[in-house]
């Protein structure tokens, strides 16, 4: 009865006890606390969610003792606690839980150790409307993305590294190892199939998940981040410089948690969103990342091949500052789906997607979305995996190149990465390239460059010495679009300036010699290719689907998607550069067409080439205007060679190619008013021909 | 871009008969230290549109010196090749805008990239 009177209600306070007056006006500040520093605004009517005072990880609480505290009032769904503050976010699946909650546990003073480790804590409970999204230097993480920051200790790190028996020092590889420089992969639980880029459901690996994984496991369930027990998982082992391209993990092969534990070192993953919206998001070494609805099924991850990542300076999240990248070895937990998925994202859902593919376009139109889609938006998304697999000009067009005089301009139409215009340093050599993808990596080289299409080059008619065009045209589509490539060359040159072009052949077995695109696969050795059959290959009926090719096989159509596998080019291109030098064919090698792997010129000098790709910081938060709207991450459908070491990780892009028949490049230039070819030949499983512009 | 590129390049909207020279405009300008090779200078001037230069270069405030007029037997006028050669290789449009004479259409250039891509309704 003593108790003084506050002002405001003393009407209801008379009939409250003096340390109930005390827990009232605690949990009032714990409410102004939470709406003045964190913008936390509570409800006053009960909610699913709740926001628990003093119950954060820094006030040393467990989320696991959370977790069992919680869960016995109710359906409990989700709790999350935020590193650094001293609060933790409860939400339950109806409100009468969460009431139950607020009534169990508003003011009073959890018993230690029974109920909670920390002795004297006191919770305070509101309710919320909704739990605020976690945020990463000011930006929202995608909707079902979590982040837990040491998850495991150094010391159950440790263990995890040595039961997995691979060393990250690099001395300590084998040979073998080291010579191969494959980016190491293993698979516990379940077998991939690489032909539907798929799990073989029926045929578990003999072993299951291993004894020393769960400790992990059993951490991850009995803290609530997940709800289901994975049963497959897949270690990566990332070299610095080393990534993996955008994707969403196979929709119909794994179910919606998909948690990721990183070990070693630090790195920062991409996701990204169909609209264009980006989110980096840093993943401390020792931290769990679990992928869920949204983040699992729409959004794509990635991680940028490079050394250096910008990162938000810890305290000051305005503040970037450089890291560099270590040895990172990640633990995927995925649980192997049996059903079709049935997810509310069709549009990235194998289950759900129609089951026929692109075909030859009837119209510009979709002349224009096929090339968009299967040439444009690939390499965009390619575009440094891509670069670091182009690093050695082919002679031959060195060779032509290097005629050209002092002071000569030249003009690389579909520059790619511009490797072709460094070649020869007297002349002004001006590249363009469809990607801007492609001109930021020539730009980071100090190349000149503009982003156009090859069907419409915007310079100035016979202002050109002589032009290059390697390996663009077979990226067309149809005719006329070839067509209109080849006039472009023609009016940019001046009278007498040659151009030369390199399309693929679709004979890649050429005077009885296969070509290196041919030769590097088991799969020939059993005659499956030198398919020089005299029928006349079939064009394909327009309105059916493109096959897709078999990487290192022998082309069937003219007409195809041709799958791009990403493997860590970064270290391909150590092998194969020193003149001479046999490269055994061996598995797992990178399958991308194109790119001659037994190169002789040009030392390649890897880490320049990655560095340079890194150097320029991206800048943390920004949307990349040039993005295109369109989202297409598709899985690989399609064949791939049987021995590909392909990780279920790695996503598979499929560019549209149609290969040229012999006599056929020489025949369009032919139909080009003002220029005559004058050169013709066959070189790697290219045809060339050089035109030159009348006088 | 160097204001040797900007030199060749011309507006490719579809029925634009007035492309060239694309009107510049710059923002972000970087100069820089390119080795001078009189040979190469004097074989490329006679590519140029010399008065697009001139006016490429006024525009962007760095014309200096050059001549407005190529000077009679300049391929021996060290001078003036050197002169030549810091416009056309020293100076470099980072952020700016090249600009369609005739219909007024933007192509921006971010990080020393001109965008020329068309839109479906300008091929």
């Amino acid at each position: 009865m003593a108790a003084p009177m506050d002002q405001e209600s003393c009407a209801v306070k008379t009939k409250l006890t003096k340390s109930e007056k005390k827990a009232y006006k605690k949990q009032n500040k714990a409410r102004q606390t939470l709406l003045r520093h964190e913008g936390i605004s509570t409800s006053s009517e009960a909610t699913k969610h709740l926001v628990v005072a003093n119950a954060g990880l820094s006030n040393g609480v467990h989320r696991e003792e959370l977790w069992r505290l919680f869960q016995t009032l109710g359906d409990l769904q989700d709790i999350v606690m935020v590193t650094g503050k001293p609060y933790a976010f409860v939400s339950y699946a109806d409100q009468q839980s969460a009431a139950a909650a607020y009534a169990a546990f508003n003011g009073r003073m959890l018993k230690s150790p029974e109920e909670l480790q920390q002795p004297n804590v006191t919770f305070y409970l509101n309710h919320i409307e909704k739990v605020p999204s976690q945020r990463v230097a000011g930006l929202d993480l995608p909707p079902g993305l979590r982040l837990v920051e040491d998850f495991v200790s150094p010391a159950c790190a440790a263990r995890l590294m040595e039961g997995l028996g691979w060393s990250t020092d690099n001395q300590q590889q084998t040979d073998a190892e080291q010579a191969l420089k494959h980016r190491r992969v293993k698979h516990f639980g379940y077998e991939f199939r690489y032909d539907n880029n798929n799990v073989d459901k029926d045929k578990p690996l003999p072993g299951g998940l291993p004894d020393w994984c769960s400790p992990v496991i059993d951490k991850m369930m009995s803290e609530g981040h997940i709800k289901h027990r994975p049963d497959q998982i897949t270690v990566n082992q990332y070299q610095p410089g080393q990534g993996i391209p955008p994707h969403v993990d196979t929709h119909s092969a794994f179910e919606d948690e998909i948690s990721s534990l990183s070990l070693g070192g630090q790195t920062v993953m991409d996701f990204k969103h169909p609209s264009g919206k980006r989110v980096p998001v840093v993943l401390p070494a020792r931290s769990l990342l679990v992928m869920s609805g949204e983040a699992r099924y729409l959004w794509t991850h990635g991680i940028i091949p490079r050394k250096l990542d910008p990162v938000p300076v810890k305290g000051q999240e305005e503040s970037i500052t450089l890291a560099r990248r270590e040895v990172r070895t990640s633990f995927t937990f995925r649980k192997i789906r049996h059903t079709p998925c049935d997810c509310k994202y069709p549009c990235q859902c194998d289950s759900q997607l129609q089951q026929t593919g692109p075909s030859l376009p009837r119209t510009e139109g979709e002349a224009g979305q096929l090339e968009q889609q299967h040439v444009h938006q690939v390499y965009e998304d390619i575009a440094s995996h891509f670069s670091s697999t182009r690093h050695s000009p082919w002679p031959r067009v060195v060779d032509f190149l290097k005629t050209e005089p002092v002071g000569a301009l030249v003009v690389d139409v579909g520059c790619g990465n511009g490797k072709y215009l460094g070649a020869n340093k007297d002349v002004y050599s001006l590249g363009n390239d469809r990607s801007s993808g492609l001109a930021n990596i020539c730009r980071d080289r100090q190349l000149e460059v503009f982003v156009c299409d090859a069907m419409s080059v915007p310079v100035r008619t016979g202002a050109v010495d002589a032009a290059i065009s390697i390996a663009v045209i077979h990226h067309f589509c149809t005719q006329e679009r070839r067509l209109k490539a080849v006039k472009e060359l023609a009016r940019l040159l001046k009278p007498g300036g040659r151009a030369l072009i390199y399309v693929w052949a679709f004979e890649q077995e050429y005077k009885n010699v296969k070509s290196n695109y041919l030769k590097d696969t088991k799969e020939h050795q059993n005659g499956d290719v030198g398919d020089k059959s005299s029928t006349r290959p079939t064009q394909e009926q327009q309105g059916a689907s493109l096959p897709i090719h078999v990487n290192r096989t022998s082309f069937k159509t003219q007409d195809m998607l041709v799958p791009w596998h990403f493997r860590d080019g970064a270290k391909k291109q150590q092998r194969g550069s020193q003149p001479g030098l046999q490269v055994p064919s061996n598995s797992g090698r990178e399958k991308n067409p194109e790119r001659d792997t037994r190169d002789c010129t040009e030392e390649t000098n890897l880490d320049r080439n990655s560095e340079q790709n890194s150097d320029k910081p991206l800048e943390v938060g920004n949307h990349k205007k040039q993005d295109s709207e369109e989202e297409n991450v598709k899985s690989c459908s399609g064949a791939c060679a049987s021995d590909c070491q392909q990780s279920q990780d790695e996503p598979v892009y499929h560019r549209f190619y149609h290969v040229f028949k012999d006599g056929e490049l020489e025949e369009l230039c032919n139909s080009v008013p003002g220029v005559s070819v004058v050169d013709r030949y066959y070189d790697k499983g290219n045809w060339c021909v050089v035109i030159q512009k009348c006088l | 871009m160097r204001l040797l590129t900007h030199n060749m390049l011309t507006s490719h909207v579809k029925g634009v008969t007035n492309g060239y020279p694309l009107k510049l405009q710059a923002e972000n300008i970087k100069v820089m230290s390119v080795d001078f090779n009189p040979e190469f200078v004097a074989r490329m001037i006679p590519k140029l549109e010399w008065q697009a230069l001139v006016q490429a270069a006024e525009s962007i405030g760095h014309l200096g010196d050059l001549p407005r007029e190529l000077v009679p037997e300049y391929e021996s006028n060290e001078e003036f090749l050197k002169m030549a050669h810091h416009v056309l290789m020293e100076v470099e449009v980072i952020e700016g805008n090249l600009e369609c004479p005739e219909t007024g259409r933007k192509f921006p250039i971010k990080n020393g990239i001109p965008n020329m891509l068309l839109n479906e309704d300008e091929v």
